[in-house]
């Protein structure tokens, strides 16, 4: 099933995330038991890691969710550092996945932006969504044109309406904006 | 013919000035000038069913420089307003706008607090002749406004009014 | 563009601006083309010129304010807009639609999608030098407008989907005419079928001219009949089925060639098959109420964010909700397929001819407010 593969494969993404704060000494296998949360028979050190992550984030472990359908529309919601989206977006590319929209939120209260990636595949229904928040007062991120085409025109857009720069981006110029275009409407604070 | 700095000629010649009226009116060449969904109840005219051909105004030119009439059919973005000067200033005298449809009037429903993107009505930067609103207007009510501009060109209005009973 | 501006002395290209005001790029498009003689070297479609601010608006409105808008953008095919932002509220907000209101709902956007694509083919030989289809297209579509005028209430914009349901029953005059049109238009498009499609001069301008790859297609994200005449066979209404789609019997027409030709033999075919969903969902159309029992006055989804995506005429059209519990959306994002579609015209019509980049991109079905929102 393809959206077993992919979250599969994408988890592996993670796996830098949950190693680099634990112990650095510790083994692999415990890593991954700490993320899957599956008891393995590992004894004492397998416990204490569980404890560490169960501390740290007392909420489900962070890795790609499988989401309902039906009352969301699409199937895998991924969360990912900003550094890692270039990573997940060449493994969406392999599995020859198409690139539906980019666009960004703006969350205002938290002072940050978000950036949303909408997959979506020709042959098998599997929409996979890829997300970044992104500090607001310097919201950068890599861009993906050059693993998708497409993402040029998006990603011009998203920075018209909400400031987010794309680095490596080959003409980050205004797109639906004015050229002499200086404000970036769709924040929350923006006065006309 | 609005507010344009023609200069007066020095002799008039009224029944000369009435039959140029009269062909003018009878041939006001529209330019192809649809910006949104206005647009298509222009083209909706000019095509089969309203045929804007009975009233000499079918040939929709491109080129500004033939046209008598502009019809401003859409939404006038703050982008798009230099291009559309550009093509008013174009066009020969003597010459008409018709603002088509509540954008070119009003700004239509785009008009909200904190619209940072559009014009509000053609008549702020242009010398709008006729107002036709709606959204979009149907093209009955776009030959109506075409023959109320032929009435503003001749002085009289040479087809029936439509009565409402 | 910045390459283009340190020109060599010896280097004979020429910079040309097509549009924004152009009778065939339908829609107020501009498109900066460097040409060596006639051949294009480099184009780079710039927007923005009808940009009306539609997600903003989302923010600023309520959920039902915002459906006048959803006609607004692409007007040809403003059924299928309504369609896709009223199902991701539905969605996001858990409301259920009745049968009946489901069989309108396909009814009127299938013939909603044959009078869109009457007009792209009118349109389209009209740019290649043709009037005459023009006229014939806009016959037909006037009787397509007269019977949505009788249920709909509008010609052009229409916003006759609420939250739960339709606004409007249909009578039984709407049913029997569209029974008529249906039969009148059968016999009308082998009339199309032997004058324009099987015309020497068109197959001259379309075939072999803007061929486009299925790996271009997927690079671009492009959808609707773009892809399908790559031979991609991706049509939402049978990808991930909504509505009552699953229970109609209709064909996807896929054709591999890629080039104008193709998509234009596409949506002529789509035709055809709009019209078989039309006559199931008539023979099936079920009794009931058009509107949900207990629709809410104020619409409040919870908190979180949804996705839904419909076939407009044009590809994939999605609708991205965030929504913050309150009765106005928190952000609106409208994924409109021609944005996609366009993309990749700076790259499909490198070494082409003037003419041949305008018969590619009036085979791309461009509606230009559609891309700018």
């Amino acid at each position: 099933m393809l959206l077993e593969k992919i979250k599969e494969a994408l988890s592996s993404l993670y796996e830098e995330i949950q190693a680099a704060p634990e112990t650095p000494a510790a083994p692999e296998a415990e890593v991954k038991a700490a993320e899957e949360a599956a008891p393995e028979p590992q004894a004492a050190e397998g416990e204490t890691v569980q404890e560490e992550v169960k501390d740290e984030e007392p909420s489900a472990p962070p890795g790609p969710k499988e989401t309902d359908y039906k009352t969301k529309g699409y199937h895998l919601d991924v969360e990912l550092e900003p550094g890692k989206v270039g990573a997940a977006v060449e493994i969406l590319n392999r599995e020859n996945f198409f690139l539906e929209a980019i666009t960004g939120v703006d969350w205002i209260e938290a002072q940050q932006l978000e950036v949303v990636y909408d997959f979506n595949n020709f042959t098998e229904l599997c929409r996979v969504v890829v997300r970044a928040r992104l500090d607001r007062s310097n919201p950068e991120i890599p861009t993906i044109s050059h693993i998708y085409q497409g993402a040029n025109w998006h990603e011009r857009e998203t920075h018209d309406f909400f400031g987010i720069v794309f680095t490596g981006h080959p003409n980050l110029e205004p797109l639906l904006l004015p050229e002499d275009a200086d404000f970036h409407p769709l924040l929350k604070d923006f006065k006309a | 013919m609005g507010t344009q700095d023609v200069q007066p000629p020095i002799i008039h010649f009224a029944s000369l000035d009435k039959i140029l009226s009269l062909g003018r009116a009878n041939s006001l060449w529209p330019m192809t000038f649809g910006l949104a969904c206005c647009a298509i109840e222009m083209m909706a005219t000019g095509a089969s069913r309203f045929d804007l051909a009975r009233f000499g105004a079918e040939v929709f030119r491109p080129s500004p420089r033939q046209c008598d009439v502009m019809i401003v059919a859409g939404t006038i973005s703050k982008k798009m307003e230099p291009a559309v000067k550009t093509l008013y200033d174009q066009m020969p005298e003597p010459k008409w706008v018709i603002a088509m449809g509540n954008c070119a009037i009003s700004g239509g429903p785009f008009v909200f607090e904190g619209q940072y993107g559009i014009v509000e009505g053609a008549d702020k930067f242009l010398p709008v002749d006729i107002y036709i609103p709606g959204c979009p207007p149907r093209p009955e009510a776009l030959i109506e406004g075409i023959l109320e501009l032929e009435e503003k060109v001749t002085g009289f209005r040479r087809w029936p009014r439509v009565e409402a009973k | 563009m910045n390459g283009l501006l340190q020109q060599d002395v010896n280097q004979e290209t020429f910079t040309l601006n097509l549009g924004p005001q152009h009778p065939a790029t339908h829609g107020v498009l501009r498109v900066k083309l460097v040409m060596d003689g006639e051949y294009i070297v480099e184009a780079e479609p710039v927007l923005g010129y009808i940009h009306r601010m539609h997600e903003k608006m989302g923010e600023n409105r309520t959920w039902a304010q915002f459906l006048p808008n959803c006609g607004r953008m692409d007007y040809l095919g403003a059924l299928s807009y309504n369609h896709g932002y009223v199902a991701a509220v539905e969605r996001a907000a858990g409301i259920e639609v009745p049968e009946r209101a489901e069989y309108l709902r396909v009814i009127t956007v299938e013939l909603n999608r044959i009078s869109s694509h009457l007009l792209w083919f009118g349109a389209f030989v009209l740019d290649l030098g043709g009037f005459t289809p023009l006229l014939y297209a806009f016959d037909d579509r006037e009787q397509i407008l007269d019977l949505l005028e009788a249920v709909t209430g509008s010609r052009l914009t229409y916003c006759y989907f609420r939250f739960g349901g339709v606004y409007n029953d249909v009578e039984d005059s709407f049913i029997s005419g569209t029974r008529a049109f249906i039969k009148r238009l059968r016999e009308r498009l082998p009339m199309y079928d032997a004058l324009v499609t099987k015309n020497i001069i068109l197959i001259k301008r379309l075939q072999d001219i803007g061929p486009i790859s299925k790996d271009m297609v997927r690079r671009y994200g492009a959808t609707g009949p773009v892809a399908r005449g790559s031979g991609i066979p991706f049509d939402v209404r049978k990808h991930e089925p909504y509505s009552v789609y699953s229970e109609f019997d209709f064909d996807i027409p896929v054709y591999q060639e890629g080039d104008s030709m193709a998509r234009y033999m596409v949506r002529m075919d789509e035709m055809v098959q709009s019209m078989r969903i039309i006559e199931q969902a008539l023979d099936k159309l079920p009794d009931g109420p058009v509107m949900a029992k207990k629709p809410p006055k104020i619409v409040k989804p919870e908190k979180g964010d949804y996705y839904h995506a419909v076939e407009a005429a044009r590809g994939s059209f999605g609708v991205r909700i965030v929504s913050d519990g309150t009765n106005q959306a928190y952000r609106l994002k409208l994924r409109s397929p021609t944005f996609s579609n366009l993309s990749l015209f700076g790259e499909a019509c490198r070494g082409m001819l003037l003419p041949d980049a305008l018969a590619l991109m009036g085979s791309l079905d461009l509606v230009i407010p559609e891309i700018d929102r």
